[in-house]
């Protein structure tokens, strides 16, 4: 609902949903959760009834007869014999009836019993639901009434340096040779922003380390188009998972000095932590632990790479912006591009609604930077 | 209203299939030679099983179209609904504008 709207604005919450259009809302969904209560209750009642008839009906031809009062009129009744105990004659619906043993007819309203049961299923599901919404359009209320703003930034594609934009680019490449062609635009739009977004994380943080970025962005221009690439990533693909295991358990601290002694191809260096950053974040999709995978990238260089102190605070840096970036990118896809700044509060909701979607779209992306390796080779 | 009545006929006719399906389910499950009535008035008639399953079933098809047919005519409806608004909108809006002129004057 929120993702409706003008970008590049900042708006306040309530102008956009007034708060008593909110409470209007959130109280609309109450009353549908307190209809589907009330369905439910009466379906409750009918299994009740269900059960208690076959209970009934199980008993009723353990003797021959029964000796009843038998209703005569609204207020009379008179001594009377239940005959014939297991002859049944059951409305299957519609006026029609059929003659059914007891333990025939016990089967019939099991089956009855089943249906029922998932009439409450469902209406349980329903009623579920409808309590999120409400709990959301409460929330949302209390946010108004709290006089919320909302930002929205359009990501303008052309801003960004070069670097950053190519290095969205191949991956990029990927969709498109894969995948289905309808969904390259949003995909690449996806990329676009989680690459400003990389880039406002680094001008955020790393006021003096500015140079060095330039240095990498500079790096990827040379880079981007030369060979080496190639065996570099062969040989990352085949040991990743092996050392990956082999220094899980190395710390930050050694990573570090591991680094400081090395380069030589400094140039590669940057490319490679590229690659890598990449394989990390197709490889969080597909095992989900953040840390251990944002670490690899740099772990990979120390192997082939030599020298240099520079490259390792910019090697550590493309892991921070990983690291960071990896969240908001999931929760981004639930958002269809827009960028929404908000108290955790409202992200939190739009976020476990997405969390089943981003899962999916998560190990899609694995598939993607993997093609793109293929096609690079 | 006319739509709220259409919704409360389409919501009968659910629940009928609902049930007519419930039926031909319990007569297929039914043996050949099991007795079959039929509700008519305040008499039950015995019918063949097969005459009830087809009968049923017919029931059944009647009932999807019929239930087709409100759908068409509940979106016809609210078509019709919405044009009016939006007449009822630009109305509003003149006359609003008219008064502010004459205010103005």
């Amino acid at each position: 609902m929120e993702e409706s709207g003008k970008r590049g604005t900042v708006t306040s919450l309530a102008s956009l949903f007034p708060v008593e259009e909110a409470q209007k809302a959130a109280k609309r969904v109450e009353d549908a959760i307190a209809d589907k209560r009330s369905k439910l209750d009466r379906v409750r009642g009918f299994i009740a009834d269900n059960n208690n008839l076959v209970n009934l009906v199980h008993k009723l031809p353990e003797q021959l007869s029964h000796d009843i009062m038998v209703p005569f009129g609204k207020a009379a009744f008179f001594p009377g014999r239940l005959i014939h105990t297991n002859e049944f004659l059951v409305l299957l619906g519609e006026g029609y009836y059929v003659d059914r043993t007891s333990n025939q007819t016990v089967e019939i309203l099991q089956r009855r019993g089943k249906s029922l049961d998932s009439q409450v299923d469902s209406l349980e599901a329903n009623i579920k639901d409808l309590e999120a919404e409400a709990s959301f359009f409460n929330a949302t209320a209390s946010q108004v009434a709290e006089g919320l703003v909302e930002i929205r930034e359009d990501y303008v594609e052309e801003d960004s340096n070069e670097g950053e934009s190519k290095s969205g680019q191949p991956r990029e490449d990927g969709p498109n040779l894969g995948n289905a062609v309808a969904n390259d635009g949003e995909y690449a739009r996806m990329l676009a922003i989680m690459d400003e977004l990389e880039k406002e994380e680094l001008a955020a943080e790393s006021g003096n380390h500015s140079d060095e970025n330039d240095e990498s962005t500079g790096d990827f221009d040379g880079m981007s188009n030369q060979g080496h690439i190639d065996n570099n990533l062969q040989n990352s693909k085949l040991k990743q998972d092996s050392r990956q295991r082999a220094l899980l358990d190395q710390t930050n601290n050694k990573i570090i000095t591991a680094e400081l002694p090395e380069k030589r191809y400094h140039k590669e260096d940057t490319t490679n932590q590229m690659n890598f950053a990449s394989l990390g974040v197709q490889s969080t999709a597909r095992e989900g632990e953040n840390f251990v995978e944002s670490i690899d990238p740099s772990e990979k260089i120390p192997v082939r790479s030599k020298e240099k102190p520079v490259q390792s605070t910019v090697t550590l840096k493309t892991e921070v912006r990983h690291q960071t970036s990896q969240p908001s990118f999931d929760s981004r896809k639930a958002f269809t591009g827009s960028i929404i700044e908000h108290t955790e509060n409202i992200q939190r909701p739009s976020r476990e609604q997405s969390s089943v979607s981003s899962q999916g779209s998560g190990s899609q992306s694995s598939k993607p930077v993997s093609r793109f390796k293929m096609h690079r080779r | 209203m006319k739509i709220a009545k259409n919704h409360q006929m389409r919501k009968k006719y659910t629940v009928q299939l609902g049930e007519n399906e419930l039926v031909l389910k319990e007569l297929d499950l039914l043996r050949e030679d099991a007795n079959v009535y039929k509700l008519i008035g305040p008499v039950l008639v015995k019918q063949d099983l097969a005459e009830a399953n087809a009968n049923v079933g017919k029931r059944i098809e009647y009932i999807s179209a019929e239930l087709k047919r409100l759908d068409a005519t509940v979106q016809d409806l609210e078509e019709k609904q919405n044009s009016k608004k939006e007449t009822i909108l630009k109305l509003q809006q003149r006359i609003q504008s008219l008064q502010a002129g004459k205010g103005k004057a």
